[in-house]
């Protein structure tokens, strides 16, 4: 299998997780609605865990989006220089998100290691598992946005996208 | 100083192609670099803790409810019961389109979701119905962006808990100018085709009417549901968001049966993907805002607006120019993300209600989404429409202006804005 | 000179005015009296630097220098802390001080700078009482079946349920609006933040049970800590320990002083007999125990002997 082929599947595999995980949002905040009003009790771990899975859904998801590179941005300047000043411009933008990827990965594995022994307070789940969202985002994206970069410096621009959407 | 190293920074990445979550990051490690405090934590530790908030846990709910109303056949109904009421008028698609607009602001919290779904229902039959293209493609691009001032609102949810206002006192306030948006953008409409000769269909009938009535009823019940539980706290916004997103999927799946299975999964996989590009970017502002809270930049912005502090209208007259400015040349959430921490302690200083600033504040940012350079309303109509985008702003053009009426008028008599939202919310 | 230019960032994460501000203003000033101007402290309100939990977390990773969150919150790192809270456990304030100044409050804070936090003391949020709308709570029957809002804890929700009530772990921004819409019929809290939230509005009924005693933690981050001289470390706990005595009398006077507001404001507040409170005690004990099982038994004994010296010492 191809490396783009491989992040495919990768995104498709993430993409499904995410439909798990909001379909247990809805049930689990539905559902307190629906104790409290009906039967007068709650879902106690029901706010804090299902923060915790929004926490996941947005890391995993906004990995899947960097691979079809759907986050808000502006082409004002690209659209309207050379091709050759595109590429540099590009690649400059590339190590810069690997960067800020890695310092990511780099301060997510500290507070992880941190909260090693501390506990959520409803859960009592540990609180590493709520950090460790980051290091995957961190480890997913450094290694999508090296292959872009490979990819860039192979003199390959990306195709054209569709104007990036924003849902507000 | 400080401020110019974190905005250069911002859109200096953002020029050469960083997506502006990615940008916010940098721009947050240029500040540490500044404030000489370099930590990778800092960087961690508040884009995870950014994502972590029962209130926005709303957003992916109203994404859904979103996604449902468009596939599982509920925009269709607004538009048919839509067309019944004043489809029969002189230029009666466009106002078709203001009332299908306001009714689906009423049940969705995304601009760019409602203006899709209006510009895919009605584009192609006001340009069937001769109507110029452009004018019919700004004239939509302007009634999608009443979608976050009417409530539920995606835009006040992230304007609330990034400056810590009530989310419902917003909610309510926003009813009376997103209405106003409305009735401003129809009058510029009926300006514009004041001479045009359109071929009508006749009037519908009382019986025709009801029909469709009847039909939509599922979907009209929806913002009722919402508003009235909010009201009497029946729930919470997150809770009225995931009653929106459960109450459509059943309207969908059950009652109007548009929605397989297979779609099912779709209509989720979509949700969570827009969701997570915009949790992502808040998250991402979550950084900056706590430099820009530990460089103390309110401060030095108050200390430069210290002269119009004791005038509330001349200070919001400079801030609203300000926004139209950033949100001429970026998205709508990314300016409330920058420039909510930002302005609200000049807000609170100068004692204008954070609420009616709220209000005036995305209102204004909603206006940028239809603006060039950087419009995304704009874009998706100019998208779904096959159009350049310029000709969609100069379609859009008269009812930008009367857009921009609305809002002056609301700087000048902050009542319109304040005696509703008292009435509604009474606190 | 073995004191260098500093900053510390204190956060906390209560409103201007509330007495935990109060003492980090102290703190503040004493610091720069007692360094010459060098350690700067500034005051992060208002969970401006984020939630509990996040700054507890950057106060162990260094990124934040002080914090001072309730110890229910510092129950995440070592759950004996959650021993404080044990329900109906003080009859005074004389108790509270005698417990957290002597050997209990230095044993719990020694466990802490292996997760990172140098503990500097305890202040205080106060006495807890019960809030509701349906009527005075006399005897332990009136709370039943209320709704209430509760702290996200285990220890908590597991103690009101077994007074009879619903528990309901709720964001604390959202109480307000639930205890009006009557979604929620009762909430629990001191005098002060009563009456700084304006629950005296949604509110009829304040019944001092005076349940809980909520402490507030000082924490210092270990990593800042270990880079300062002995000097600075002298300054940073003198000035914690009298900013401590200074925040804990005001915070008394203070709470009177909410009383009065909020009967002033409409409230009726009613004193709970002593046999409810028992009867209220021989409900929530057994959860307490349930709970004391899991921790260290050495700090729960040495709890349970200083709370009998100290019961008999301070009637
Ligand atoms: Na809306
Ligand atoms: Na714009």
């Amino acid at each position: 299998m191809t490396m783009q082929g491989l992040i495919e599947q990768y995104c498709k595999f993430l993409r499904l997780v995410c439909v798990l995980l909001l379909a247990a949002m809805v049930v689990m905040v539905m559902g307190n609605v629906v104790l409290r009003y009906g039967f007068n009790s709650g879902l106690l771990v029901s706010e804090e865990l299902s923060r915790w899975l929004f926490v996941w859904m947005t890391f995993l998801g906004a990995i899947i989006a960097l691979a079809e590179r759907a986050h808000l941005g502006t082409d004002v300047l690209l659209a309207r220089i050379p091709k050759k000043a595109r590429l540099v411009c590009l690649i400059l933008a590339q190590i810069l998100m690997i960067y800020a990827s890695w310092l990511v990965l780099d301060g997510s594995l500290t507070q992880a290691e941190l909260n090693w022994f501390v506990t959520a307070p409803v859960t009592g789940t540990p609180v590493w598992v709520f950090y460790a969202s980051g290091v995957v985002f961190g480890i997913s994206s450094l290694w999508i946005l090296l292959y872009g970069l490979y990819q860039l410096l192979r003199g390959r621009l990306p195709e054209e996208e569709d104007a990036n959407q924003s849902h507000l | 100083m400080t401020v110019l190293i974190f905005l250069s920074s911002l859109l200096a990445a953002m020029l050469i192609g960083v997506p502006i979550a990615y940008a916010l990051l940098l721009s947050g490690v240029a500040l540490m670099m500044h404030l000489d405090l370099f930590d990778a934590q800092i960087l961690a530790q508040n884009v995870i803790n950014g994502a972590d908030s029962f209130p926005l846990l709303a957003i992916p709910f109203f994404m859904l409810a979103g996604e449902v109303m468009n596939a599982g056949g509920l925009s269709k109904r607004l538009v048919q019961f839509a067309m019944t009421l004043v489809g029969h008028k002189r230029g009666g698609l466009g106002y078709v389109v203001v009332v299908t607009a306001c009714l689906m602001a009423a049940l969705s919290g995304s601009a760019v979701a409602d203006t899709a779904a209006l510009a895919a229902l009605l584009l192609p039959m006001m340009v069937r119905a001769g109507h110029d293209k452009a004018t019919s493609g700004g004239l939509i691009a302007s009634a999608g962006i009443i979608a976050p001032v009417i409530p539920p609102s995606i835009a006040f949810i992230i304007f609330g808990v990034a400056g810590n206002v009530s989310i419902g006192k917003l909610f309510m306030a926003g009813i009376v100018p997103g209405l106003l948006l409305g009735i401003a953008i129809a009058a510029a409409w009926a300006w514009v085709v004041r001479r045009e000769n359109v071929p009508l269909p006749p009037k519908a009938s009382f019986r025709q009417q009801v029909s469709a009535f009847k039909d939509a009823i599922w979907a009209l019940m929806l913002p009722v549901i919402i508003l009235v539980g909010l009201k009497m706290g029946v729930f919470t916004p997150t809770e009225a968001a995931v009653v929106a997103a459960v109450y459509s999927l059943f309207v969908a799946c059950v009652i109007y049966r548009e929605l397989r299975l297979a779609s099912l999964y779709k209509v989720f996989a979509c949700a969570a993907r827009t969701t997570a590009i915009v949790m992502f970017l808040i998250a991402a502002a979550m950084v900056a805002a706590w430099l820009i809270t530990v460089a103390d930049i309110p401060g030095q912005i108050i200390d430069i607006l210290e002269p119009f502090m004791d005038n509330p209208t001349l200070l919001l007259i400079a801030m609203m120019l300000f926004i139209l400015a950033v949100g001429m040349a970026m998205d709508m959430m990314p300016t409330i993300l920058i420039l909510t921490p930002v302005l609200m302690p000049v807000v609170k200083e100068a004692g204008i209600d954070p609420a009616y600033f709220g209000v005036l504040f995305i209102i204004n940012t909603a206006i940028g989404l239809m603006t060039p350079p950087v419009g995304t309303v704009l874009n998706v109509v100019s998208g779904v429409g096959q159009m350049k985008m310029d000709q969609v702003a100069r379609g859009a053009f008269p009812f930008i202006i009367a857009q921009v009426s609305v809002l002056v008028l609301l700087v000048l008599f902050p009542a319109i804005v304040m005696v509703p939202m008292e009435f509604l919310w009474g606190r | 000179e073995d004191i260098k230019e500093r900053t510390i960032r204190f956060g906390h994460l209560v409103q201007p005015g509330h007495p935990l501000a109060l003492g980090v203003q102290k703190f503040a000033d004493l610091v720069s009296e007692k360094s010459g101007g060098k350690i700067k402290v500034r005051e992060f309100g208002g969970s401006v630097l984020g939630s509990e939990s996040q700054q507890m977390s950057a106060v162990q990773g260094g990124v934040q220098q002080m914090f001072v969150p309730a110890t229910t919150t510092a129950s995440a790192l070592v759950k004996e802390f959650s021993l404080i809270d044990t329900p109906f456990a003080f009859q005074n304030t004389s108790q509270v001080d005698a417990l957290l100044g002597g050997p209990f409050g230095t044993s719990l804070q020694e466990r802490l700078p292996e997760r990172g936090i140098v503990g500097m003391g305890f202040w205080e949020t106060g006495f807890r009482n019960f809030t509701n709308n349906r009527q005075p709570i006399i005897k332990m029957e009136d709370m039943r079946g209320l709704k209430t809002r509760v702290m996200g804890d285990p220890l908590f929700l597991d103690s009101f349920k077994a007074l009879g009530t619903n528990p309901v772990p709720m964001a604390f921004g959202e109480l307000y609006g639930a205890l009006e819409s009557g979604a929620l019929d009762a909430e629990e809290n001191p005098y002060s933040i009563v009456l700084t939230s304006k629950f005296y509005e949604v509110q009829k009924y304040m019944s001092e049970t005076n349940h809980v005693y909520t402490a507030n933690l000082v924490m210092m981050s270990k990593r800042f800590w270990d880079q300062l001289s002995d000097t600075e470390k002298q300054i940073l706990s003198e000035a914690a320990a009298e900013a401590g005595e200074y925040q804990r009398t005001i915070s008394r006077e203070k709470a009177k002083v909410a009383r009065d507001q909020l009967i002033a404001n409409g409230m009726e507040i009613n004193s709970v007999p002593q046999d409810s409170l028992d009867q209220m005690r021989a409900a929530t004990d057994p959860v307490a125990d349930g709970f004391a099982n899991s921790y260290d038994p050495a700090l729960v004994d040495l709890y349970r002997s200083e709370m009998k010296r100290i019961r008999a010492a301070y009637p």
